[in-house]
């Protein structure tokens, strides 16, 4: 019943342009065979397995970053500079994860079973977010997406005898899958629309006017639905407190920048892609690749501008409210992801970079902030701001490396996070979006003053005077993360630069 | 006709079962409408001229995923008021939401051209299907087998019991027994 | 008038629907799980009636990869219930109370 498409079946020297992803499938199931042979209380094992394959996977990605757009496995992924980027992310993600893991006593600790396969997901995870990345298809994007829910349901879940940790996880699966359920039904009125399921296919017919623009904006916005659950934007963010504060603190690390990070690249490759038409547009002076041309629905930044400003707001708001540190940074990281969008909907070359930069920056802060929590719940127990009282003379350098994340994720100077909102503000000016930017620095100057507590916690609330002393592994992932952090602040070019070459060699924007 | 008598049959079974799975009061009666939902949607696969997908929806979901529901079912051995109520303070704010949602879904429906062809003959889908995995699509075909280990390998790190005395906890001690973990 | 497209996308929409309300306003988790398989099932049937009407295969790729990915979130989904119900004693969402502000 069906016409004979033509074949362009997949070969195997297409996995020549794959190889970081392909290193991470062989890492995950080599670490899950290592994991049978594992004895003994840690599993040294598929922890250096997993830990090399990633470090392996990051080298083959840095090594190999693509030069242009390349189609492979039957057109359904497309390798480009936009993949190229995130491909060095995602290892780099999964292996700061697996690194904090091994001391943290959340995963290792004695009453924690399959810590070998803990680490042999991290590795699957961090491949399914770079086939996020590169997915060119909807068929990629609803399998990509599946495969790092799955898997982020079973590591929520990981501390199977907790309440908080299993109750995190029932509920992340609950709202998971009615997400997807909500995009499935979008991606199959797409479908249905344009008869395609490639993005540039889809393009072509939404060009040739073959849609209708109402019922392209009503899938849409339920296809928005099931990636603004996975950066966790405001009416689909419901999970995302709980989920945060419930699952083990490492994984949280990991939720906070990897699936956010990997559902803004699908993001972007998926709307520029299909509802932007490269070249025609007017190529903004000096930048790398020309800008885009709506195609469809012209209002739809508008509306991705009020999620945006809802997003930040609430997420602001509410984390002014909260006593714990994890639920805090949840909420925290709900604002953030109200400032990427800013970038996000200026379509342009130039918000992209910015995007892509903050991205970058913030999986740093974020994850030391986080790996913060991790020490101090290893010592302490605990994670209200409250256990931190007197950190300043308990463990002197742990609190000022903490000072540096708290500045950075603020956006204050010398810090990255002031050098990712400074490009990102300075796009949506440029652009003249000037009631948004004013949100949004509205919003910084809020979200001073939760950061702030935690601050005040640690050097004006006295508390125990008993010096702390942290895992060593900790300290060194810590000086690691923090380093970064303060460089990128007073010399980011080469980051930049690496930035720039990726958006330049998106596909989406014709590059 | 007899095919539009077969379709609004199909069509009857499988939206009234839904609804009796969604509204019902017993949970032992919702899973088992599940079932005809999901007999009335393969037989819509089947005027479709699916075969393939008929066949896979009855060996899948009802094989598969309804045997796993009904499983769980059974063995979470819900009292009597564990359904719970029907949330019926809720029933008017969501009934409203979903015929608003129905109404513009409908226009959207209604409204469009779409681009449809006139049906060709029903051929059968197997053989080409088949093809197709191994050919373009190889890759999803690949991938989905990896989406389906990692699913098995969490459902054994979840449930998998290593040490019964210690979590199960299945002496009928009816209070919650979650460990703070603070460790 | 003869069976047409147009009957498939408004029964499908009727699934869909009836799925998302069951989501919205029970709270026996195992009936959330099985509206979650209505959901699932109202946009396969969308595909399948596109492929039919488009003479195009990739929907029902769509729909075999859907049923794979549904078999595997149901069998996550219902492990954490079995779990939670272990640990608590109840699978209704208005008990899930540990991690509320």
């Amino acid at each position: 019943m069906f016409e004979t498409l033509a074949l362009n079946a997949p070969s195997w020297s297409d996995l020549r342009h794959f190889v970081p992803e392909t290193v991470l499938v062989v890492t995950f199931l080599l670490a899950l065979m290592a994991d049978l042979f594992a004895r003994g209380r840690r599993p040294a094992g598929p922890f250096a397995l997993a830990l090399g394959g990633c470090l392996v996977a990051l080298a083959a990605a840095v090594s190999s970053l693509p030069a242009g757009p390349r189609s492979i496995l039957g057109d359904l992924v497309v390798v480009d500079g936009l993949a190229g980027f995130f491909r060095v992310l995602f290892p780099l993600i999964g292996a700061i994860t697996i690194l904090f893991s091994w001391a943290s006593g959340e995963i290792m600790g004695p009453r924690r079973e399959h810590k070998g396969e803990f680490y042999a997901l991290v590795a699957l995870m961090a491949f399914g977010m770079c086939v996020m990345a590169s997915a060119a298809d909807l068929i990629m994007l609803y399998l990509s997406v599946e495969l790092v829910s799955l898997t982020s349901y079973v590591m929520a879940g990981y501390m199977r005898t907790s309440l908080r940790s299993t109750e995190a996880s029932l509920k992340y699966v609950i709202f998971g899958s009615v997400s997807s359920g909500v995009m499935l039904y979008g991606l199959s009125l797409l479908f249905g629309l344009t008869g395609e399921t490639t993005f540039v296919e889809i393009r072509a017919a939404l060009l040739a006017g073959r849609a209708d623009n109402f019922a392209l904006l009503v899938a849409m916005v339920f296809v928005l639905a099931g990636l603004g659950y996975k950066i966790a934007a405001v009416p689909f963010h419901f999970w995302c407190p709980d989920v945060y504060e419930g699952a083990p603190t490492p994984v949280t690390a990991l939720f906070s920048v990897g699936p956010k990070a990997a559902g803004f690249a699908l993001m972007i490759r998926f709307f520029y892609t299909t509802l932007l038409s490269p070249g025609g547009g007017q190529a903004a002076a000096g930048a790398a690749a020309p800008d885009g041309v709506i195609v469809g629905p012209a209002d739809w930044p508008l509306l991705i501008a009020i999620l945006s400003v809802v997003t930040m707001t609430y997420g602001n708001l509410v984390a002014l409210r909260q006593t714990n540190v994890k639920r805090l940074l949840a909420y925290s990281s709900i604002a953030h992801v109200g400032y990427l969008l800013m970038g996000f909907l200026m379509l342009t070359a130039a918000g992209l970079e910015a995007i892509l930069f903050y991205l970058l920056v913030y999986a740093i802060m974020n994850l030391g902030a986080f790996l913060f929590v991790i020490a101090l719940n290893n010592r302490l127990g605990g994670e209200e701001i409250s256990d931190y009282a007197g950190l300043s003379t308990r463990a002197p350098w742990v609190a000022l490396m903490m000072m540096v994340f708290l500045l950075s994720l603020t956006g204050l100077p010398p810090t990255a996070g002031f050098i990712g909102k400074m490009y990102l503000f300075a796009e949506v000016i440029n652009r003249h979006w000037f009631w948004l930017a004013v949100v949004g620095a509205l919003n910084s100057v809020v979200s001073l003053f939760y950061y702030m507590k935690i601050a005040k916690a640690m050097y004006f609330t006295p508390g125990e005077r008993a010096p702390l002393r942290l895992e060593p592994l900790h300290t060194a992932v810590l000086i690691l993360l923090a380093a970064p952090t303060l460089a990128l602040g007073v010399y980011w070019t080469p980051f930049k630069n690496f930035v720039d070459r990726a958006v330049a060699g998106f596909a989406g924007l014709g590059g | 006709m007899s095919g539009d008598l077969a379709f609004y049959g199909f069509a009857a079974l499988t939206v009234l079962s839904a609804f009796y799975v969604v509204f019902s009061r017993n949970i032992v009666h919702a899973g088992f409408s599940l079932l005809f939902t999901l007999f009335g949607v393969a037989g819509l696969y089947a005027m479709l001229a699916a075969d393939f997908l008929a066949a896979t929806q009855v060996i899948v979901y009802i094989g598969g995923v309804l045997v796993l529901i009904l499983f769980t079912v059974m063995m979470t051995r819900i009292p009597r008021r564990g359904a719970g109520g029907r949330g019926l303070d809720r029933f008017v704010p969501a009934g409203v939401f979903a015929l608003l949602l129905f109404a513009l879904l409908y226009k959207v429906i209604t409204g469009t051209p779409w681009a449809e062809k006139a049906p060709v003959s029903a051929d059968p889908t197997t053989a080409r299907l088949g093809a197709s995995f191994l050919t373009d699509f190889v890759f999803p075909f690949e991938f989905v087998s990896l989406i389906l280990l990692a699913a098995m390998i969490g459902a054994a790190i979840l449930i998998r019991d290593r040490r019964p005395a210690a979590d199960d906890g299945a002496g009928g001690a009816a209070a919650p027994t979650g460990e703070e973990e603070r460790s | 008038m003869t069976i047409g497209l147009t009957h498939y996308l408004v029964l499908a929409t009727a699934v869909f629907l009836t799925g998302l309300s069951g989501v919205l306003v029970r709270r026996n988790s195992l009936i959330v799980l099985m509206s979650i398989e209505l959901m699932l099932c109202a946009g396969n049937i969308v595909f399948a009636a596109f492929s039919r009407w488009l003479g195009d295969a990739s929907g029902h790729v769509f729909v075999l990869m859907s049923f794979a990915v549904a078999a595997a979130e149901a069998a996550i989904g219902l492990a954490i219930l079995v779990e939670i119900h272990r640990l608590r004693r109840s699978v209704n969402l208005d008990d899930l109370k540990t991690l509320t502000e």
